[in-house]
């Protein structure tokens, strides 16, 4: 197994290596300028590929998957049933839920005629894969926009279902809640799922375009 | 005034400014590296981040001092500090300045007027080969021998060159004295051109810079410390302040580089055409001939930044193959034609 | 053949120094190992520890279902998860029969391509890293950035994607996809062009590469490489030309192959490739633009898929080379066995070969360009 000899061909100015990097000091020169320029707008987000952590943040996804959340419907009331689809769907096996019986007398606190006695999230397992999301007949639990996801102590990362109701009203008040999913069209039964789907949700998926970015350097 | 005395604020004066101009450089090489890649760099501390560098040094003096268990103490404490003496004692003897007159006393900005001042830079360049093999050696790893062994092949590879063309550039000038250099680079030469270095050893300037990258051990000639070969080369296994003398120590390096170069090939303190010492007072002289030197060192030293992030590094042998086969015959030849030139002329 | 490597160095005395790169180690991309003999810097024999990694990915697809095991393979290579999701996904398509509408393989294209290039673009800009050159890192990784950003807006996450479902795709690419990439498409060229002009002809930079590790085509098939590291060796073998899958067959698309194998000849394929999958975006892209806004994402699936009795080896052109994945049913809902083949396992059996006689530095630089990922080779 021998290794084949390569012969180096070169031209005159790759040959004198002076050339080249000349031409690449060009270019890197280019770059320095501009960014040089950036630097000294006003604002935390000054160069138009750095974003300056806390203060200054980079548009979310509106469907990140990030931290989770238990959707309330418009009476406040809490759209899951405690049905363990997700639990069964999650691939790392983080959600544990114990369905029950809506208690007497707070009928009004639940959507539908079984709730979920505790609803626990294991952030430490969970791998963010959105499938619980996807499964759950009621649309109930959804992954938010949180990605700052450091706790100090195990016990924080268990998100309970008082965390979970939190998170969705924080996110109701910073505006930042899911937009419903569309619905994917499926072969054969398509045109009539879609018709009786498309007049319930008619959300997008998607965030507007924004121009979060100045004009890269020319080259 | 006493000459005691102005010989001590000199020695003050330059090694505060070295110092001054090493720390600002880490910040300046941070900055414009991240600058260089669409980055913004460190720029939390103080204005513009200004203040890292001293974060820095705060941070490398408090941190625990560690020295490896099978390592030879006595030469793991005295490698960095032999790296890092001679960079800054071979600024003594570089003109800073030409001379500021202060109460009708010349003072020439200059520590010492050394009348071998070229040798005097060149043996102490030589010097700081062994703090890099004593520190690469004392710290009992494979990789710091490794870039121990690099670095003084190549430093000692890279020295021949360097010297055949300060050998040329002394020719020119007749002289060993690094002031005499620069004042013979006044007025202009061949009626049009500055009458600077470059323009009479075009050629020993390139190999001059060619062999400064790699007696600083800078890219594309990092390759003692080429990080993703040989994790940290020499300094792999320091810590705490005995790194930042060695780190300090190349900042110095290059900032005396940087002096050794303005001084042979750019003029120096002399502005092109232009006298300045026949308009500027006594004082202002001074310091004005000062400041445009510290530019084109300034010049110099970005150019160390900004060829750093621009090219790729060299691989061992190729390096050894650059520096014996191609630069040295041409610094032969640089001397060789320098030398026939003279005696023609002459 | 690991441990019989000859020591052929011209000098050699018999008196090596045994070095240990990695696994933590600034060049060593992962946890990856190689227990390195050296004369010097040149090395005599150089030994990779596979299997640092291991994970027990396959086995841990015995007990997850067949959906389930999606966000897994985004962790085998995960330069490039959606390329390894839509690789399992077609094999579980293949083992029921399942006929994928075509507005979701166009979607698995874009996104595949777009992985693609993500990936290269990672792999040259680490190249340039190892090789001392850090600028066009950077300018790549930017690109990337803006990569991921149409990830996310596709379907919520930037790296572990778990694009895809068995049957088709999870939702229709986004509203703004089309004006991010007009956005992205000049720049991705912008930067590959950057980097060929801070690299290519870079004199450095060649003789770093041009004839380092170099490899005859004979010696790459007999190792069984695929992909970029077998096409530098000059065998023009891309699973998209030759055993089209999904719409491959649809699209004009050069495959770029090199000459000597050698770490010039990865670099160059891989910036080539970059190009040739823009444009394949641009055609698959100009499809989709055709399709009804309606039109099927899914095929009709059951809600939880249980395969017929049998096995299936599907294997794709990831950017590594040909992911294979091999499942075997019994019926249930959850596959009795999974074997993966990583383009990069192959790849890195013959690193001993490679590098013999080398330097150290070359050990590193070659590393680099046959993008080993230890994720995908001890999974």
């Amino acid at each position: 197994m021998a290794k084949p000899v390569v012969e180096k061909r070169y031209t005159l100015s790759e040959r004198i290596y002076l050339v080249e990097i000349l031409k690449g000091m060009v270019l890197t020169w280019r770059h320095f300028i501009f960014n040089f320029r950036a630097s000294f707008r006003p604002g935390p987000h000054t160069v138009p590929t750095c974003w300056q952590y806390p203060e200054d943040r980079r548009e979310i996804s509106p469907i990140f998957r990030g931290e989770h959340m238990l959707l309330l419907d418009e009476q406040g009331r809490e759209l899951c049933v405690g049905c363990g689809m997700c639990a069964k769907a999650c691939p790392a096996q983080c959600i544990t839920v114990k369905m029950a019986k809506v208690p007497e007398g707070e009928e009004g606190r639940y959507a539908g005629k079984t709730c979920s006695q505790s609803f626990n999230i294991d952030l430490l397992r969970c791998i963010f894969c959105g499938f619980c999301e996807e499964t759950c007949p009621k649309g109930a639990i959804v992954l938010g926009q949180g990605y700052e996801l450091a706790r100090y102590t195990p016990e924080e990362c268990q998100l309970g279902k008082e965390r979970l109701i939190s998170n969705f009203r924080d996110a109701k008040a910073k505006g930042t809640l899911k937009p419903p999913r569309k619905p994917v069209p499926v072969a054969g039964e398509a045109a009539k799922e879609a018709e009786e789907k498309g007049s319930k949700a008619k959300g997008t998926r998607t965030g507007p375009a924004t121009a979060r970015k100045a004009a890269p350097p020319k080259a | 005034m006493n000459d005691w005395v102005i010989a001590i604020i000199k020695v003050v004066f330059i090694w505060v400014w070295t110092l001054l101009v090493a720390v600002v450089m880490t910040w300046v090489e941070r900055r414009g590296a991240a600058m260089i890649q669409d980055r913004l760099g460190p720029n939390r501390a103080g204005p513009f981040g200004l203040f890292q560098p001293l974060a820095d040094g705060i941070k490398l003096f408090t941190k625990e001092d560690i020295i490896p268990a099978n390592a030879n103490r006595i030469l793991f404490i005295l490698g960095p500090i032999l790296f890092s003496l001679p960079a800054f004692s071979a600024y003594a003897v570089v003109p800073f300045g030409d001379k500021i007159v202060i109460a009708g006393k010349e003072i020439i900005l200059q520590v010492s007027d050394v009348n071998v001042g070229f040798l005097y830079v060149v043996a102490l360049g030589s010097m700081a080969v062994y703090g890099v093999i004593v520190g690469g050696w004392a710290s009992n790893n494979k990789f710091s021998i490794l870039g121990g062994l690099r670095s003084t092949a190549q430093l000692i590879s890279y020295e021949v060159p360097w010297g055949l063309a300060l050998l040329a550039a002394a020719l020119v000038y007749g002289t060993f004295s690094l002031r005499e250099i620069s004042i013979a680079q006044q007025g202009t030469f061949l009626g049009f051109l500055p009458n600077w270095g470059i323009f009479r050893q075009p050629l020993g300037f390139l190999l001059f810079i060619v062999a400064a990258y790699a007696e600083a051990n800078r890219v594309p000639f990092d390759l003692p410390e080429a990080e993703s070969e040989i994790v940290a080369g020499y300094h792999t296994e320091y810590g705490s302040m005995r790194l930042g003398l060695y780190l300090f120590g190349e900042y110095v390096n290059l900032c005396t580089l940087s002096a050794l170069m303005v001084t042979l090939y750019f003029g120096s303190w002399h502005l092109p055409y232009l006298n300045m010492e026949a308009f500027l007072g006594p004082i202002s002289y001074g310091i004005a001939s000062f400041l445009v030197f510290f530019l084109k060192v300034s010049f110099f030293l970005w150019l160390f930044v900004w060829v750093r992030w621009t090219v790729p590094r060299f691989r061992y042998d190729q390096v050894m193959g650059l520096g014996w086969k191609s630069l040295i015959p041409l610094a032969l030849a640089n001397l060789f034609v320098t030398a026939l030139a003279i005696q023609l002329t002459v | 053949m690991v441990n019989e490597c000859v020591v052929n160095a011209g000098h050699s005395t018999g008196d090596y120094v045994t070095i240990n790169i990695g696994p933590s180690h600034p060049a060593m991309h992962g946890t990856l190992r190689v227990i390195a003999q050296t004369d010097g810097e040149t090395v005599v024999k150089a030994d990779p520890e596979i299997g640092y990694l291991h994970r027990g990915v396959e086995k841990l697809g015995e007990h997850l279902t067949y959906h389930q095991f999606i966000p897994i393979t985004d962790r085998l290579n995960y330069c490039s998860a959606i390329a390894n999701n839509v690789s399992y996904e077609m094999a579980v398509e293949k083992l029921m029969g399942l006929e994928v509408p075509e507005k979701a393989q166009l979607i698995r294209v874009i996104m595949t391509e777009l992985a693609r290039i993500a990936d290269h673009q990672v792999l040259v800009g680490i190249l340039g890293v190892d090789l001392g050159a850090f600028t066009p890192f950077f300018y790549l990784i930017i690109q990337r950035e803006e990569i991921y950003e149409i990830f996310e807006w596709y379907n919520g996450a930037r790296l572990t994607n778990t694009f895809g479902r068995i049957g088709g795709v999870e939702a229709d690419l986004p509203d703004d996809f089309d004006a991010r990439w007009r956005e992205l498409r000049p720049n991705l060229f912008k930067a590959i062009d950057e980097t060929d002009k801070l690299l290519t002809h870079n004199r450095i930079w060649m003789d770093r590469t041009i004839g380092v590790t170099a490899f005859s085509p004979e010696d790459a098939l007999a190792w069984g490489f695929t992909g970029p590291c077998l096409r530098a060796c000059g065998v023009k073998r891309d699973l998209r030309k030759d055993e089209p899958y999904g719409l491959y067959d649809r699209f004009t698309f050069d495959v770029p192959i090199g000459k000597n194998g050698d770490v010039f000849d990865r670099y160059m394929i891989r910036m080539k490739e970059m190009e040739e999958s823009i444009k394949i975006i641009d055609q698959a892209y100009a499809m989709y633009q055709e399709m009804a806004p309606d039109a099927p994402l899914m095929a009709k699936v059951p809600k939880v898929i249980k395969p017929p009795v049998g096995e299936v080896y599907h294997a794709t052109e990831a950017p590594n080379g040909e992911l294979g994945f091999f499942i075997k049913s019994d019926g249930s809902d959850k596959p009795y066995r999974i074997k993966i083949r990583p383009p990069c396992y192959m790849v890195y059996q013959a690193f001993p070969e490679l590098v013999k006689g080398e330097m150290i530095a070359d050990l590193i630089a070659c590393l680099s360009s046959l993008n080993v990922i230890a994720g995908e080779l001890d999974r």
